[in-house]
């Protein structure tokens, strides 16, 4: 089975203060340190292990600027064979963009694949849309939130959706289809410095992303970015540690839960 | 004609309550509704000036395939609508962007809020430390819209009733079956206090001084949906959207930032406390309490104060 997998190099902001500049034109990430998006690490996993038991290739392909050439090192160290640079400078925030502009690489670059991973999301801009799109556009089936992949046969597979509350739903679909992996499918395995130096040795080719650009008529722009708006917010325990964790205790006692 | 079209979310016999964000966010841009339902008995409500049910089965009109052509038909009948509506859940994500693909419509997931005036969408970036304004052109709007954003603006309607056939089911993707989740060791739904930890402990070395200190506490060890990711607690354990939702008295959150889907999953708790050297965390904005701090120090100080 070969098996195309998407992964985007993303803004790691869980800790990191974010400022908005130029009165809503933009986010300031100069600060912010980036990384593999966390879904798309796990579909890079699941393609490999897949291509591990069945035989075929994993190929990676990122969308992005040059910089994006650490995670296709990273996903060869993880045992895709090939790495794919769609390279452009721009940030496409509309994912229907992104997605046509996929669709036109694979079909103009005539890439053979089975399966299209993309992860459900990226953690950036948590659209969840460009696997929903590109399976529309290719004409091919497709799911989302894929929790668990049970069977693997030439001509389908059997997946478990996630849905809320615990329940999953197990569908069968047909192949070639794109899949959006859920975060949680598997447990990634570790990648080594080392494993990135000797991925480094493998050639990635690079492609330009506006050779594939494709006009539309219908689209989304953001026009302004701007801060949550804050609600009541919390009452913030403050002091040295003793009186911090005291108060908390005293808390746990007003409410009954803690003697 | 002008109206905005509702794509009911149900499972499993249910009408789910975040229908009323969809209904919601139509009454805001002042839009007649019509919303589409599959056959079944459900307590759909009057939320919508027309209920369309498709007579198809629950498990057809939630497969995105079989949606596209319901949709052709609709569109077909009716027209284009200015506006199509799903429900931000796993179902709502799937099947909005499936359609804006297949009809090559605009597409904005996450709706949070609309500003009336800008006609602008608005929606979560980077976990909901910024939002942004997005204006669609070009087509009917395809949006999923955050459970609990709209259901305020939601009105009684009229809800005609009509019937129509749904076209053949797909062979290329089909329901096979729901598959329950393992049976838990605990039922964090019914503790009445939870220590809940994050993507902030760093590493599953640290889950045993976690369960310690909720042991001393007598809490119930619960996590976010990193920690479940990562397999540093069983499934069971997670709060949020796709784990369970909790009331408890109290839900002491440590190294959580806050991302919607658990918010969701906690918000109704009667006391939060947040704890978290992120002073930006959007758990923040929903915590009773809150503490800055390197939550390692604070868990071990409360284990030297407890004993």
């Amino acid at each position: 089975m070969n098996i195309l997998v998407f992964a985007k190099r993303v803004a790691a902001t869980q800790e990191e203060e974010l400022r908005i500049r130029d009165e809503g034109a933009a986010v300031d990430l100069s600060k912010v340190p980036f990384k593999i998006n966390d879904w798309d690490n796990y579909s890079v996993e699941e393609a490999v292990r897949i291509v591990e038991k069945t035989g075929g290739t994993v190929t990676a392909i990122s969308i992005g600027d040059a910089e994006s050439d650490e995670v296709l090192r990273r996903a060869i160290a993880m045992g895709a064979r090939d790495g794919f640079l769609v390279s452009s400078g721009e940030i496409f925030h509309d994912p229907g963009v992104r997605s046509r502009l996929i669709q036109n690489f694979i079909r103009k670059e005539n890439i053979p694949f089975d399966v299209i991973f993309t992860g459900v999301q990226s953690e950036d801009d948590q659209f969840g849309c460009v696997g929903g799109i590109l399976g529309a556009c290719l004409g091919l089936p497709y799911s989302s939130m894929v929790i668990g992949i049970d069977a693997v046969e030439k001509d389908h597979m059997i997946i478990r959706r996630e849905l809320e509350g615990g329940l999953q739903e197990r569908v069968k679909i047909a192949v070639p289809c794109v899949l959006s992996i859920q975060s949680g499918i598997n447990e990634p395995r570790y990648v080594s410095i080392m494993g990135i130096r000797k991925a480094s040795k493998v050639e990635r080719k690079v492609f330009q992303a506006a050779d594939y650009a494709a006009p539309a008529s219908a689209g989304i722009e953001v026009v302004r970015w701007t801060y949550p708006e804050k609600k009541g917010g919390a009452t913030m325990l403050t002091g040295e540690l003793d009186t911090v964790c005291g108060q908390l205790l005293g808390i746990l006692k007003e409410k009954g839960v803690f003697q | 004609m002008s109206y905005a079209l509702i794509i009911a979310e149900v499972r499993r016999g249910v009408f789910e309550e975040r229908n009323l964000d969809s209904a919601g966010i139509a009454a805001l841009l002042g839009k007649e509704a019509v919303m589409l339902i599959p056959d079944g008995a459900y307590e759909a409500g009057n939320i919508a000036e027309t209920v369309v049910k498709v007579k198809v089965a629950e498990e057809v009109f939630l497969n995105p395939l079989n949606l596209k052509n319901i949709l052709g038909q609709v569109f077909a009948a009716r027209g284009n609508p200015d506006l199509i509506v799903f429900t931000h859940s796993s179902f709502g994500m799937e099947s909005a962007a499936y359609t804006a693909g297949a009809f090559g419509f605009p597409v904005v997931t996450d709706v949070s809020g609309y500003d009336k005036e800008k006609g602008v969408f608005l929606k979560s970036y980077y976990s909901d430390k910024i939002f942004g304004e997005f204006k669609a052109s070009g087509g009917p709007v395809v949006i999923s819209v955050r459970s609990g954003s709209f259901k305020e603006f939601a009105v009684d309607k009229a809800a005609k009733a009509e019937e129509m056939e749904g076209a053949a089911p797909v062979e290329t993707r089909t329901f096979v079956e729901y598959v329950e989740e393992e049976k838990a060791d605990v039922d964090i739904t019914k503790a009445d206090f939870l220590l809940s930890v994050g993507r902030g402990i760093g590493s599953k070395e640290e889950i045993p001084a976690y369960e310690d200190l909720a042991g001393r506490l007598k809490a119930v060890l619960s996590g976010s949906r990193p920690v479940i990711d990562k397999m540093w607690l069983p499934k069971p354990r997670q709060v949020g959207t796709s784990g369970k939702t909790v009331r408890p008295k109290v839900y002491l959150a440590m190294g959580i930032s806050g991302a919607f889907q658990h918010i969701a999953g906690m918000k109704d708790s009667e006391c939060i406390i947040a704890v978290n050297k992120d002073t930006e965390a959007p758990i923040f904005q929903y915590a009773h309490f809150g503490i800055i701090a390197d939550i390692h120090k604070v868990r071990d100080k409360l284990k030297e104060i407890v004993g």
